[in-house]
């Protein structure tokens, strides 16, 4: 069964008010497009999960979210106007803070579906003393201190991947951060991908999906959806550009005004950002290809 | 090249860069953070260490070397790696003790090498923030030994932190680590700065040598710590760079200058 569906549909669908949100792409090939469409429809009340995605930046400065889990995030003020903003307005979330491993194991033992999973980072530190989700037990077997983090079960996960078919079956590769677990862990689905491939396509190299079809809730065909960040085989991104553009005052409002509330989807703000940085920008970012010798299956 | 010959001009930087890489041995797995570790460890894989492998905590594990990344991920530290993976996978390689070399840049480092990554003051009504640990938390808490490399104030090097993001040796009590649950046998090994190289004795932090070839002195480097430093019986003037290091660090490693004196290039010059 297909389940292609718009941007628009797919987050006014699966994304509500109060859900905790996880979102993939850890530094590589986050989902900034249906990032800005959740800003774009102001879904409100949301717990964020993630690792290092660039663009979640907005959804803290336009005051959509109640609490963040995480194991990095800028916090200062001074630095960030998107933080400053959020303050202003009595909307800046509570930060629950991890390792990165942390996180990456939360995730985990939501996708394994138990309540906690020991490990041997976080304890020593003060983390413990700020963050209730991360504890010391006893191990049963032998008695010996050890740390544990409870689960977290997202209710919805968003993933944007290179290649995925009608019925939701992704593939994503290159670094892949916290994707596996944080969107097996996820409740519902949503996959956006550069492009829509055929079922035999994914089946010809089966290994390589993320999470299966029958997993995933919407399909959404976006093709630079992960931009400014780069996406492995596809484009380097231009996080640096993007920091210092949002980073202070002016540069945030003009492009939240301009590029998120001013445009009704991501294709109408690619015309916009070509418009703005030179007819030739995306094509800057190009990469020269490699390709693998590929597979064998059957038999 | 002899050490002596000319046509080595180099900054305290440089120095924190090599004093990283000799730190590096070959075949060492080493698990690096952003910043100079990333200087440090490419050098040492241009030089001696050609069989070390690095670990990038987005889930990259790679042997050849590879353009100096402008963040942790990009698809230059990516590309033609030897596995790509999740941070799940690489973090467990270090819990099960796999990973023997950490290299990681601080806020602040202790007397005990307790590393704060997180906040200055009050926890909840800060002084300074941070973003906070990201990875390098689970850097210290696996590595069999860690490097740590920051410049060096007074303000970064307090006698203890107001927030331990990273346990070092916490109050310096002999296997207070493995008690709070820690990993045995791992833990900061060498603190780097831009004035001297620190190493830990009974958990304490002392100081190892000096920066004398950019003209560091012992009372600069004991103004710029927060507590009466001890000072190593055998301390060192720290091994310079040679021409040859120095060459590599500018034509190879960082050929588009992306770090000067130590700090990221502001992006619009890139």
């Amino acid at each position: 069964m297909s389940k292609v569906m718009t941007m628009k549909e797919a987050v006014l669908r699966y994304v509500k008010s109060g859900d905790i949100l996880f979102l993939s792409g850890m530094q590589h090939g986050e989902p900034s497009a249906a990032i800005h469409e959740i800003v774009r429809q102001k879904i409100d009340h949301l717990t964020l999960v993630s690792c290092l995605v660039a663009t979640s930046n907005l959804m803290v400065g336009e005051g959509l979210i109640d609490k963040v889990l995480t194991g990095y995030a800028n916090q200062d003020d001074k630095r960030s106007y998107a933080i400053a903003k959020a303050k202003a307005m009595n909307r800046l979330p509570v930060f629950e803070e991890y390792s990165h491993f942390g996180v990456s194991l939360a995730l985990f033992a939501g996708q394994m579906g138990i309540p906690f999973i020991p490990t041997r980072c976080q304890i020593g530190s003060d983390m413990l003393k700020y963050n209730e989700n991360i504890k010391t037990i006893k191990c049963p077997f032998t008695g010996e201190k050890t740390g544990a983090v409870r689960a977290i079960v997202p209710d919805v996960g968003i993933i944007h991947v290179q290649r995925a078919d009608a019925e939701g079956n992704c593939q994503k590769w290159g670094s892949v951060g916290v994707d596996q677990e944080g969107i097996n862990a996820s409740r519902k689905v949503i996959a956006t991908t550069e492009r829509i491939v055929d079922s035999e396509v994914i089946r010809r190299d089966p290994n390589r999906t993320t999470i299966p079809g029958f997993r995933v809730n919407a399909v959404v065909e976006q093709p630079w959806g992960a931009y400014p960040m780069h996406l492995a085989g596809c484009y380097n991104g231009d996080m640096w550009s993007y920091y210092m553009e949002t980073g202070p005052q002016e540069g945030y409002e003009t492009y939240v005004e301009q590029l998120v509330y001013g445009v009704n989807d991501w294709n109408e703000y690619l015309e916009k950002m070509s418009t703005l940085k030179g007819a030739d920008y995306f094509d800057r970012l190009s990469i020269n290809p490699i390709l693998s010798e590929p597979i064998i299956t059957g038999y | 090249m002899n050490r002596d010959e000319a046509n080595m001009e180099y900054t305290a930087a440089d120095q924190m860069v090599v004093s990283g890489a000799h730190q590096i041995r070959d075949n060492d797995v080493i698990y690096v953070g952003l910043g100079l570790p990333f200087l440090s460890t490419l050098l040492a894989k241009y030089t001696h260490a050609p069989d070390s492998t690095i670990i990038i905590e987005n889930g990259i594990v790679r042997t050849t070397v590879f353009p100096l990344p402008t963040a942790t991920d990009t698809l230059g530290s990516q590309t033609m790696s030897d596995q790509l993976t999740g941070l799940f996978y690489v973090n467990c390689l270090g819990q099960a003790g796999h990973i023997s070399t950490g290299f990681i840049g601080a806020g602040q480092v202790d007397r005990h090498g307790n590393v704060n990554d997180t906040v200055v003051g009050d926890y909840l009504n800060p002084v300074h923030r941070w973003p906070g640990s990201g990875g390098a938390n689970d850097v210290m808490s696996f590595c069999r030994r860690t490097i740590i490399m920051l410049r060096q104030s007074r303000r970064r090097f307090p006698e203890k932190v107001d927030f331990i993001t990273c346990p070092g040796y916490l109050e310096g009590i002999p296997g207070q680590r493995e008690e709070a649950g820690l990993l045995w046998n791992t833990g900061p090994s060498m603190v780097i700065t831009d004035l001297g190289c620190y190493v830990f004795e009974d958990g304490e932090m002392v100081v190892k040598s000096i920066h004398t070839g950019v003209g560091v002195t012992l009372n600069q480097v004991k103004a710029e710590v927060g507590w009466d430093i001890r000072v190593s019986p055998d301390l060192e003037e720290t091994t310079p760079p040679t021409g040859e290091e120095i060459r590599i660090l500018r034509e190879k490693v960082d050929p588009n200058k992306i770090w000067v004196g130590g700090k990221r290039r502001p992006v619009g010059e890139d």
